[in-house]
C-alpha cells in the first residue's frame, strides 16, 4: 500500500520537477512578483548610492541657482552630495544646439540626464527631464517639488504674503505609521512593506496552485486520453493513485517553497526586505502549506472529470480568481479590522489561506481566530480528499463528455 | 484458472454486461470476441477489479479476485499511449515498481525484454522519439514486465506490421507454453481463430456463443465441402443433398444437408463427374462471427 503510494508520488514528482517549465516557473515567478510589488517602492525610497550629475538648461536663467541650492540637502549615506547640477546654458549657441549636445552627453553617460526649464506663452512653467531610461521617479519627483515650491512662493509673494509666512505654508507634515499589537509590541514597519509581503505570499500561493494544478490536470488528461490510466488502475487502487498524486504534487510545492524561502533569506541578508517583515512567518507558512494541500486535493478531484486542456484552463482560471479575492478586499480590511467580509472569508475554506495571509500582516488577528481557521482548513482538506477520491474513482474512467454536476453528485453518493 | 460466473454490470439504465459466464483455462488462449460496444472492455475491467460488478463473481485460482491480485495480472489496453516525454527505461521501471518489483529486478527485466523485442538501443530515448510500432512494443513490455500469471490483451496486434505481429504472436505463445492464463480480446478473427482454443462471443452484453472453438464450428450448421471438378457445374442443381452452393473458377463450395455424410456424397459424385479436389470445409470464425451477430441482432 504505502510502497505503491510512494512509487506513484515519486514518479509524479520527478516527472514534473524535470520539466523545463517547472525550472522556469521556479525562477521567474518570484522575480516577477518582486519586480511588480517591491521594486517601485524600493526605487522611490532608497537613496541611490552614487553621485548623479544632472544638467540643467534653464532658458529663463532664474531657476538654476535655486535648484542647485535646493538639491544640496540631498545627501548620500557617506555624506557626499547626491546630485551635482551643472548649467548647460553654455554648451551651444542655439536652443536646439544645446539640446543636441546635452543629448549626446546623456548617451555617452557623461551626465545621468538633464532638465529643460522653459516658459509657455501663458507664463506657466514647462519642464522636461531627458535621460536614457524611464523610471527616474525619485529625481523627477524632487525636481517637481522644488519647482512647484518656487512657483508657489513666487505667486504668493506677488500677492503680498510675508516671506516668514511663506516658509510656514510650505512646511509639509509627514505622517508616521505605527502598528500596535495586543501584546503591546510596537512596530514601525510601514503598511506598504507588510502589505507587500502579504501580497507576495498570496501571489506565490496563487501561482503555485494555478501552475501545479494545471500541470497535474494536464498529466491526468494525458493519462486519460492515452488510456494509461487503465494500466495504472490495474496496478494500484484509485485511492493509492490519488494519494500518490497529491503527495507528489505537495513534494513539488515544497520544493518550490524551499527554493523561495532560500531566495527570501538572501533578500533579507541583502536587506532588501527587513527581517521584521517575517515576524508572522510561522502562521503564514502554515496557511500557505495547508492552502496548497487543500487546492491540490481539490484539483485531483476536479481534474479527473475533465478530458481537454480547455476545460482544465477554465477551472484553473476560476480558482485563481477566488485566490485573488483578498487583494480586492485588502484596503478595507486594512482600514477596518472589523470589516465583516474579511471575517466571513476567514471561515470559508476556499478563501481562508489567502485572506489569513493578508490579515496576519495588516490586522491583529487573535490566536483563537488563527487556531479556528487552521482547524477548519485541516478538516476541509480531509473532507475534500475523501470527496475527490470518490469523484476520482469514476472520473478517471469516464471519457468524452464532461460529467454534469448532477452526475458528479451521484458519483459521490455511490 | 479464471472463472467468471453470472457477471452483470449495469451503468444507470444501460446493461453493459448481461449475465455472462465463462472459464479460462491455464496454458490456453481464451478469445473474448464481439463487435465494438459489445461489453468486452467492461468485462475486462471487472476482471481487473477496476470497476465493481453489479452482480456475479470472478474467481481466480480458487479465490475471488481482489486488489491483492494486481501484482500477478498484466493488462494491455486497446488504446495505446505512454508518458511521451519520459525515457523508455524510466516508464518501464515505473510500471514494474507499481507491480512491486524492486528497482534492480525492474531494470533487469526491462532490459531483457527490450533485447528480446530488438529495441534495447532505445533504452534511454524518450517515448516520443520512438516509432509507433516500437512505442507499442514498449507498452507491451510494460504489461508483461512483472511476469504475470494472468495476462489480458486487448487488441494486441493493431498497429504492428506483419513482422512485428509475428513477434507478438510468438511472445504470446511463449507465455502459453509457460502455463499462463491468457485472455485475448480482438476483432481480428483470423488471429483469434489461429490462437485461441476457447472463445466467448458477446453482443450487446449478452453471450452469443461460448466454448471450444472446434465444437462451435461443428455446431455451426457446418456440413460444407469444397469440390473441384472439370466440366460444367450445372449438374449440381440436380442433387437434393445440396442446400446451396457457390461456384468459383475451378471449384464449388457446397453446403450439404446436415444428415448427409460427405464421403458418401463424394462416392455419388465420382460416378457422375471427374473429381480433382475434395475437402471438408470448416466455417471460418469470421463467418461464424458475422452470422451469429446478425442473427442475435435480428
Amino acid at each position: 500500500m504505502m510502497k505503491k503510494i510512494l512509487t506513484i508520488s515519486m514518479w509524479e514528482y520527478l516527472e514534473k520537477v524535470k520539466t523545463k517549465a517547472f525550472v522556469l516557473s521556479l525562477v521567474i515567478t518570484p522575480i516577477l512578483i518582486i519586480t511588480v510589488t517591491l521594486l517601485p517602492s524600493l526605487l522611490l525610497k532608497e537613496e541611490s548610492p552614487t553621485v548623479e550629475i544632472i544638467g540643467i538648461i534653464d532658458t529663463s536663467g532664474i531657476y538654476f541657482n535655486y535648484l542647485e541650492e535646493e538639491f544640496q540637502k540631498y545627501e548620500l549615506p557617506n555624506g557626499q552630495r547626491n546630485y551635482v547640477l551643472i548649467n548647460l546654458d553654455h554648451v551651444g549657441k542655439s536652443y536646439e544646439a544645446k539640446k543636441r549636445t546635452a543629448d549626446l552627453n546623456v548617451v555617452r553617460n557623461l551626465i545621468s540626464g538633464y532638465l529643460i526649464i522653459g516658459m509657455t506663452n501663458k507664463d506657466s512653467l514647462f519642464a522636461e527631464y531627458r535621460s536614457n531610461l524611464f523610471g527616474n521617479f525619485k529625481v523627477v519627483a524632487r525636481f517637481e517639488e522644488a519647482l512647484n515650491h518656487f512657483q508657489t512662493k513666487k505667486i504668493l509673494k506677488l500677492a503680498g504674503v510675508q516671506s516668514t509666512l511663506l516658509e510656514k505654508i510650505q512646511d509639509r507634515t509627514i505622517v508616521q505609521q505605527i502598528k500596535i499589537s495586543e501584546d503591546g509590541k510596537v512596530s514601525d514597519l510601514d503598511f506598504l512593506t507588510t502589505f507587500f509581503l502579504s501580497v507576495i505570499f498570496i501571489l506565490l500561493l496563487m501561482m503555485m496552485v494555478v501552475y501545479s494544478g494545471q500541470m497535474l490536470v494536464r498529466s491526468m488528461i494525458e493519462e486519460k486520453s492515452s488510456r494509461l490510466i487503465e494500466m495504472l488502475v490495474s496496478s494500484s487502487t484509485p485511492d493509492e493513485l490519488l494519494t500518490g498524486k497529491i503527495l507528489g504534487l505537495s513534494l513539488l510545492g515544497i520544493t518550490q517553497i524551499l527554493i523561495w524561502v532560500l531566495l527570501g533569506m538572501t533578500l533579507v541578508a541583502s536587506s532588501l526586505l527587513p527581517i521584521t517583515a517575517f515576524k508572522n512567518i510561522v502562521p503564514m507558512l502554515l496557511f500557505f502549506i495547508l492552502g496548497f494541500l487543500f487546492y491540490a486535493s481539490l484539483f485531483v478531484g476536479i481534474g479527473s472529470t475533465v478530458s481537454t486542456e480547455q476545460e482544465a484552463q477554465h477551472i484553473t482560471t476560476y480558482l485563481s480568481l477566488i485566490l485573488m479575492l483578498p487583494v480586492v478586499i485588502a484596503m478595507p480590511a486594512a482600514q477596518n479590522p472589523d470589516f465583516i467580509v474579511t471575517k466571513i472569508f476567514s471561515y470559508i475554506p476556499l478563501t481562508i489561506p489567502t485572506v489569513m495571509l493578508l490579515r496576519l500582516n495588516v490586522q491583529n488577528v487573535s490566536n483563537l481566530e488563527i487556531f479556528v481557521s487552521l482547524v477548519i482548513m485541516v478538516i476541509s482538506i480531509f473532507i475534500v480528499t475523501k470527496l475527490s477520491a470518490k469523484i476520482f474513482r469514476i472520473g478517471i474512467l469516464s471519457y468524452g463528455n464532461k460529467p454534469t454536476l448532477k452526475e458528479v453528485f451521484r458519483w459521490i453518493k455511490e | 484458472m479464471l472463472i467468471v460466473n453470472n457477471l452483470v454490470k449495469r451503468f444507470n439504465s444501460t446493461l453493459a454486461v448481461d449475465n455472462i459466464s465463462f472459464t479460462v483455462k491455464p496454458g490456453k488462449i481464451f478469445g473474448l470476441l464481439g463487435p465494438n460496444g459489445a461489453g468486452k472492455t467492461t468485462t475486462i475491467r471487472t476482471i481487473l477489479n477496476i470497476i465493481k460488478p453489479t452482480s456475479g463473481e470472478i474467481i481466480f485460482n480458487g479465490n475471488p479476485i481482489t486488489y491483492e491480485y494486481y501484482n500477478i495480472i498484466g493488462y494491455l489496453p486497446e488504446e495505446r499511449g505512454l508518458y511521451k516525454r519520459s525515457k523508455v527505461i524510466d516508464v518501464l521501471a515505473y510500471f514494474a515498481a507499481l507491480k512491486n518489483l524492486s528497482r534492480r529486478n525492474a531494470i533487469n527485466s526491462a532490459e531483457s525484454w527490450l533485447k528480446k523485442l530488438h529495441i534495447l538501443e532505445y533504452r534511454d530515448r524518450k517515448i516520443e522519439q520512438l516509432s509507433k510500432g516500437n512505442q507499442q512494443k514498449v507498452q507491451l513490455i510494460a504489461a508483461i514486465i512483472h511476469n504475470p500469471s494472468l495476462l489480458i490483451l486487448d487488441e494486441p496486434f493493431t498497429g504492428f506490421d506483419p513482422i512485428n505481429q509475428q513477434e507478438v504472436k510468438d511472445l504470446i505463445l511463449s507465455f502459453v507454453s509457460e502455463g499462463k492464463t491468457i485472455i485475448l480480446s480482438t476483432h481480428q478473427m483470423e488471429l483469434a481463430e489461429k490462437l485461441s482454443e476457447d472463445i466467448l462471443l458477446i453482443n450487446n452484453g449478452k453471450s452469443i456463443s461460448s466454448g471450444n472453438l472446434s465444437d462451435i464450428k461443428k455446431n455451426f450448421g457446418g456440413n460444407n465441402i469444397r469440390l473441384g471438378f472439370s466440366g460444367s457445374n450445372t449438374f449440381l442443381s440436380q442433387f437434393p443433398e445440396i442446400i446451396k452452393y457457390d461456384n468459383y473458377n475451378n471449384y464449388s463450395d457446397i453446403q450439404l444437408r446436415d444428415e448427409i455424410i460427405p464421403s458418401e456424397f463424394l462416392k455419388k459424385m465420382i460416378e457422375k463427374i471427374e473429381v480433382n479436389h475434395f475437402s471438408i470445409v470448416e466455417p471460418s470464425l469470421n463467418k461464424i462471427f458475422i452470422d451469429l451477430i446478425k442473427r442475435s441482432s435480428d
